[in-house]
């Protein structure tokens, strides 16, 4: 997910998300969420597009991610908690990507985004 | 070398001496990995906090090279490394207490590494021993702290290590610590004689134990042979060759050979073994007290073989190496790892393993998705109970075009989106064309054929080879942009005898090079494990000079790791008795084409 939000193409950016099948993991290894954890979701901050993030959110059917991130929610733990469940545990598993821009699609499939372009789209 | 040894040991606040024995493989990676093991952890090997004391030689050795008709300047590989540490800090690198340090939570290895947040790094300087710390590398056996070592004889090593236990320097550590140990009486221990390559029957071992009574009287606790609270440790060390056999062997044998050759054929393992156990001159001794790491096994590794894993590729990395690469990446937990040639996931895998994030993606499709059922790269990380990686399939070359742009800084020029760079490390075994063809989108045409629009939504895009030298400049490129700021690079080159790593290999002024480590094939192929870290800031304005410095000689460098394939077939042929195997094998291929033929042609009747 958080890479399927970031994966663009050129200007066409960000990719809207069609989702057919939406796979959330709940508590991979049956482990809780720790302080490491805390650590690793606020040094992706500032690597994330808010709005696209929320939009792609949407995208899958999470309408909960907050329009604006504010420094209030980047400092609270269950926010915080929230958001790496987003990331981490939400899969796309079968879908479709389409460019805002040129509706070229990339289709997603057993949870693989397939980026590749067309021969005649490289130069 | 001689001078310092001496020094050391009658300097009164000697510095706290700690062995590590490496497994006799992989011999260029070893002090790469301690010196990246012991960086993840925030130290600094040849600081002040941490150094390389010389491995002792004998004084001889520089008669017994002329004897073998070995170089000048020729040095013995050895497995072993010695750290020194200040004094002061000596029961800190030992663990708090002694007992937890040989029987206790060491046995099993586990390849996380729980990194103390940043922010209290200063804060207590040293939680994990030296053994703990240093547990973490694949390729170390044990960790011993020294008492005494000695290249002269056995005495003098017996010496020395008295002369440490016993200084009378109050609060040292050995006043301080070990001596309490020693005098324990609930402290059970065992002896133990380490020779590597040479055998010696229990009388000569025990001779060899008795030199060392003055220190062994020392010790009131009970002797217990299974699982003892210390363990003490003599290790007789020999030279051995790149092949880890006793160097002496081949010698012994071409010296009888000269003198007396009719004894060849007559002798049996028992001369054979006496022999050899007299010309394998010791290279040096070493005592001390065992700290961590069972010697023998190989301490719960084997569970990470490729062979217990679901899926497998013909290209999959083999575990240890790819846990040499994670450590060479300084991969820690929490970090976030990205393969652009990800294939079976094989190296992702010993990061997900230390507890990183990880993003793989290949261009071919074919081994993403696997062959269903088990043959999946998500089946790999659920049999280690990992989470599952991020997989896309993209094309390395046309990297600027799958992913949004990334930037250390925000362009200056108008309010362009951008991101931090986002990966901590990039470990990869690119395609080198060798077994598995390197391939990039595009077309053979000149003048591309535009995709029929009716055609698009179920055509395959077309893929034409990458060239080698292609793929090694796309790599860095993308390192040196997507890469945090000392973020390594970790990539897999295969070269041949003659490659030379200060200029062949490839080079980015964003990029330093920190390792380059050499294994060598059978021949005059090898591969290197190549370490660079990211020094620099990415200018995307910069990128066709950074394209024109990648190879220091240009395309000359570049050739020397391109058309590997056709290298390996054209010193193949020079081989004698190349003609009748390919004739055999050409005869066999016939042979199986033949059958498999009959039998469609019998199917179809049937």
């Amino acid at each position: 997910m958080s890479n399927n939000s970031k994966a663009a193409k050129g200007k066409g950016y960000p990719l809207k998300i069609t989702a057919v099948e939406v796979k959330v993991i709940q508590n991979p290894n049956g482990g809780g969420f720790e302080g490491s954890d805390l650590e690793f979701v606020k040094r992706l901050l500032p690597t994330l597009d808010w709005p696209a993030l929320v939009q792609a959110a949407n995208d899958v059917g999470i309408p909960t991610l907050p329009p604006l991130l504010t420094v209030e929610l980047s400092e609270d733990a269950s926010f915080l908690q929230a958001l790496y469940h987003i990331l981490m545990n939400v899969h796309l598993i079968k879908g479709m990507l389409t460019c805002p821009v040129t509706g070229r699609e990339f289709p997603v499939t057993d949870g693989i985004p397939n980026m590749m372009l067309e021969e005649d789209e490289c130069s | 070398m001689e001078n310092t040894v001496t020094e050391a040991s009658s300097d009164k606040t000697t510095p706290y001496l700690v062995l590590v024995e490496f497994a006799y493989k992989h011999l260029d990676f070893h002090l790469a990995e301690l010196s990246s093991i012991l960086e993840i952890h925030g130290i600094r090997l040849g600081s002040e906090q941490c150094q390389v004391v010389p491995l002792p030689l004998p004084k001889n050795y520089d008669e017994v090279k002329k004897r073998r008709n070995q170089q000048p300047d020729h040095q013995p590989c050895r497995s072993y490394v010695i750290l020194s540490f200040p004094p002061k800090e000596a029961s800190s690198w030992a663990g708090e207490t002694a007992e937890t340090n040989v029987q206790g939570g060491c046995h099993q290895f586990d390849p996380r590494i729980a990194v103390r947040p940043s922010d209290k790094l200063n804060a207590s300087p040293y939680v994990n021993s030296i053994a703990e710390i240093l547990y973490k590398s694949v390729l170390v056996k044990s960790v011993i702290e020294l008492w005494g070592y000695s290249s002269e004889s056995l005495e003098d090593c017996a010496d020395r290590a008295h002369q440490w236990i016993t200084t009378p320097v109050s609060h040292s550590f050995q006043q301080s610590t070990l001596r309490p140990i020693l005098s324990d009486p609930l402290q059970s221990w065992k002896f133990t004689v380490h020779t590597l390559g040479t055998k010696f029957t229990r009388e000569e071992q025990d001779r060899m134990r008795l030199t060392f009574h003055k220190t062994l009287d020392l010790i009131v606790g009970p002797v217990k042979m299974k699982q003892p609270s210390q363990e003490y440790v003599l290790i007789r060390e020999i030279e051995l060759d790149g092949k880890a056999s006793p160097y002496s062997l081949s010698e012994d044998k071409e010296g009888r050979t000269k003198s007396e050759p009719a004894k060849e054929f007559h002798s049996n393992n028992e001369i054979r073994t006496q022999k050899h156990k007299c010309c394998t001159a010791p290279l040096a001794f070493y005592f001390g007290r065992f700290l961590g790491g069972p010697r023998q096994d190989s301490r719960g590794l084997e569970s990470y073989t490729l062979k217990n894993r679901p899926y497998l590729g013909p290209t999959s990395m083999d575990a240890e190496l790819s846990f040499v690469m994670t450590n060479l990446g300084l991969v820690k937990t929490r970090d976030i790892v990205y393969d652009p040639f990800v294939g079976t996931g094989s190296i992702l895998l010993s990061c997900a393993l230390r507890g990183a994030y990880c993003v793989g993606s290949d261009i071919d499709i074919r081994v993403l998705r696997g062959k269903g059922g088990d043959q999946q790269i998500w089946k790999n990380f659920e049999h280690y109970n990992l989470p599952r990686p991020e997989i896309l399939r993209t094309d390395n070359a046309l990297y600027n075009k799958h992913f949004r742009h990334h930037a250390d800084a925000p362009p200056s020029a108008g309010s362009e989106k951008f991101s931090t760079p986002l990966y901590d490390a990039i470990i990869t075994d690119p395609p080198y064309g060798i077994r598995a063809g390197a391939r990039k989108t595009g077309s053979k045409r000149e003048h591309v054929r535009p995709v029929l629009q009716e055609n698009r939504h179920d055509h395959i895009a077309q893929t034409v080879v990458y060239p080698v030298s292609d793929v090694m400049s796309d790599l860095l490129n993308v390192a040196a942009k997507t890469l945090t700021l000392g973020g390594r690079l970790v990539y897999v080159i295969p070269s041949f005898r003659d490659f030379n790593p200060t200029v062949d290999l490839p080079r980015h002024e964003c990029l330093e090079l920190v390792h380059s480590c050499y294994q060598p094939f059978n021949g005059e192929l090898g591969r290197s494990i190549v370490a660079m870290k990211k020094i620099a800031a990415y200018d995307e304005g910069k990128r066709q000079r950074y394209s024109e410095k990648i190879w220091i000689h240009g395309a000359a460098s570049a050739e020397k790791c391109a058309n590997l394939r056709e290298k390996i077939i054209e010193a193949a042929k020079q081989k004698p008795g190349y003609e009748e195997k390919a004739a055999i094998r050409k005869e066999k291929r016939k042979a199986n084409k033949q059958s498999k033929r009959e039998k469609r042609s019998k199917n179809l009747q049937e």
